[in-house]
């Protein structure tokens, strides 16, 4: 296989962790490992990456980069593919790569596979369905482009050889405008301080469920309540309830999760939880792999039963 | 303005998903479909811009015939006219493969903006979209949670972790995939499914859109290969027996944990 080339992001002036990972997600496709550096006075970044992980890496420096542009990197990464001749091209499912990284693949004609948490015996592992089901993928183009699942593979802590170098990137007219980043609103419901969080999910199936079967569970054990997206989404609960990666990260010393299934972006806000239960009718559902302690039932039997146990224990 | 919505329909999320004998895909016989849960919202935000204003929403989808079922839903809550191309040589097609074909629709079809699903809940590739827009040669964002005309463009405001926001600007003709909980969803009225029986429908083959011998599994570089339940590591323990039971074995676990 020829070379890999990694596409690293620059979060809060540092190379992130994801990135990282990815450089030693690559040398999982073989060797030689390069990579590319977007951003704005980025140099010193990159001389730092390329010594870490990076290998030969090309840095594209421009004020126009200095937030995430659409355009702006489908230029750069075209630009270092060119430069690089990289076969298999590498980013981060993150909100920058999942973006990009399908464009580069339509615009090479390559073969594209998303959120990938292993490479294995010349395909891809990846999840489907929410989370329910595993994929083997295999790619039978010259080139490749695939994005990475966060967190999926511990970061790359060697050293590796390469210098740094200038990438020469024709910018032209960028028609996405970047506008501003909004960091997220000051919270009424701070879930990152409870020691006990009840949380629903879609399975909870309306709002006045939440009021008359979670929230009572969360009161009785003296412990907040928390959803999944879903919920969200269709209103039942406000925001600020919200526990995943696009919500609340939470480390309580119980989580009870109750009618969620146990997609990876709700894994990735709960997972770190002293204790997890679950509850859930679907024994295949994948939040029994992270809970310690699970019941496979109907949450509308089990949870009012135990609401009124626990106010029984405390007296 | 016209707007072009593309969507997906996929098994029903809560449908069994038993894999099949191919061993690459899940059992269709006898589960039900449904619109992919982002496009829902993604046609919702192109009907809201039309209640807004003057716009045509024109909407798509890849697939065999149960996807028709869909367009007439998409029809009955008040998109204006359906393409569905429905041929069998597109079986098999990558996520690159739809995004030829849904080009060749924008080539016909010439919409101001294009709504998509960031990703489909069966496949969750995340894929087309970009793709699309490269084809289209116009300019994307994914994620987005809101949408606002303004002028000539629209400003969006992209989801990123942890709930912060970025704000960007997208000149028209631009393509917007949304995420979920960008709206609320309606549902099709009594009186949008029978207006939607006169909508117009229509059917095209991969050789209608020029695309013959080049879409389908055919011209497939990304191959799924295998499906399998995701392995098992060591699980939660199960607590067996009737409710009181099962319940009795929490509490004194919630006990031992010290939150008692
Ligand atoms: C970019 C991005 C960001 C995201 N961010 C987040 C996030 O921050 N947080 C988040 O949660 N998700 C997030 N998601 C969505 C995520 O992918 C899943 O769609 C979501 O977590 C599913 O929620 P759920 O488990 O409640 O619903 P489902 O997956 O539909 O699961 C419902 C579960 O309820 C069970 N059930 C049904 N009825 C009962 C009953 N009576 N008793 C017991 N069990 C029952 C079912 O067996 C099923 O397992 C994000 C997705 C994307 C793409
Ligand atoms: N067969 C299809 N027909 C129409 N639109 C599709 C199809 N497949 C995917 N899409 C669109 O692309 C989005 C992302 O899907 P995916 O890239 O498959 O995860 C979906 O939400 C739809 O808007």
């Amino acid at each position: 296989m020829g070379a890999t080339l990694v596409v690293a992001e620059i979060q809060k002036g540092a190379v992130r962790e994801a990135s990282f990972e990815l450089a030693a997600f690559a040398r999982k496709l073989g060797e030689p490992v390069m990579s590319l550096l977007i951003g704005s006075g980025i140099s010193d970044l990159a001389a730092g990456f390329a010594g870490r992980g990076g290998g030969r890496t090309w840095f594209a420096d421009d004020p126009a980069l200095a937030n995430y542009n659409v355009d702006g990197w489908t230029a750069a990464i075209l630009a270092a593919v060119s430069a690089s001749g990289a076969e298999t091209v590498l980013l981060s499912n993150t909100p920058c790569g999942w973006d990009v990284a399908p464009r580069i693949a339509a615009a090479l004609d390559a073969g594209f596979v998303s959120d990938v948490f292993d490479y294995r015996d010349g395909r891809y592992r990846r999840r489907v369905f929410n989370g329910k089901l595993d994929a083997e993928v295999s790619c039978s183009a010259e080139r490749a482009v695939a994005t990475v699942q966060p967190g999926a593979i511990a970061p790359f802590e060697g050293a590796s050889e390469g210098a740094a170098e200038a990438l020469p990137v024709e910018l032209g007219a960028l028609r996405a405008r970047f506008v501003e980043t909004r960091e997220a609103e000051a919270r009424g419901v701070d879930l990152t301080k409870a020691d006990i969080i009840v949380s629903g999910g879609r399975g909870v199936g309306d709002p006045e469920k939440f009021g008359e079967v979670i929230e009572p569970l969360a009161d009785a054990l003296g412990g907040a309540m928390g959803a999944s997206r879903p919920v969200v989404d269709a209103g039942w609960l406000p925001h600020e309830y919200q526990v995943g990666s696009s919500g609340q990260i939470v480390t309580p010393k119980l989580y009870i999760a109750c009618g969620i299934s146990g997609a990876i972006q709700h894994l990735v806000g709960m997972k770190g939880a002293n204790y997890i239960i679950a509850i859930n009718k679907d024994a295949d559902a994948p939040i029994f792999e992270v809970a310690q302690l699970g019941v496979v039932g109907d949450l509308f039997e089990v949870v009012p039963a135990l609401t009124e146990a626990v106010k029984a224990a405390k007296g | 303005m016209k707007i072009l919505v593309c969507l997906k329909q996929v098994p029903h999320q809560d449908a069994r998903l038993d894999i099949d004998g191919s061993g690459s895909w899940i059992e269709e016989s006898g589960i039900k479909f449904e619109i992919n849960s982002y496009d829902t919202f993604a046609l919702e935000e192109a009907l809201q811009i039309k209640d807004a204003g003057e716009a045509e929403v024109v909407v798509a989808s890849i697939g065999p015939d149960r996807v028709s079922q869909a367009l007439r839903t998409a029809l009955g809550m008040g998109a204006d006219r359906a393409v569905h191309v429905k041929d069998a040589e597109t079986a098999g097609s990558d996520a690159l493969g739809i995004a030829k074909l849904l080009a060749a629709i924008a080539a016909e079809e010439k919409p101001d903006l294009v709504l998509m699903g960031l990703m489909s809940d069966d496949g969750n590739a995340s894929a087309v979209p970009p793709m699309l827009a490269q084809l289209m040669d116009a300019p994307h964002a994914t994620a987005v949670m809101k949408v606002s005309a303004n002028g000539e463009s629209f400003q969006v405001e992209r989801e990123l972790e942890g709930g912060a926001l970025e704000v960007v600007e997208l000149p028209r003709p631009c393509l917007i995939a949304v995420q979920t909980g960008i709206n609320q969803v309606r549902y099709a009225s009594l009186k949008g499914i029978m207006a939607a029986k006169k909508k117009p429908l229509n059917v095209k083959s991969a050789a209608d859109l020029g695309l013959a011998g080049q879409v389908g599994a055919a011209g497939a570089k990304v191959k799924l290969e295998k499906l399998s339940p995701p392995p098992r590591g060591e699980g939660a323990e199960i607590l067996e027996g009737s409710t009181d039971q099962v319940v009795a074995g929490l509490v004194s676990k919630i006990r031992e944990l010290g939150l008692l």
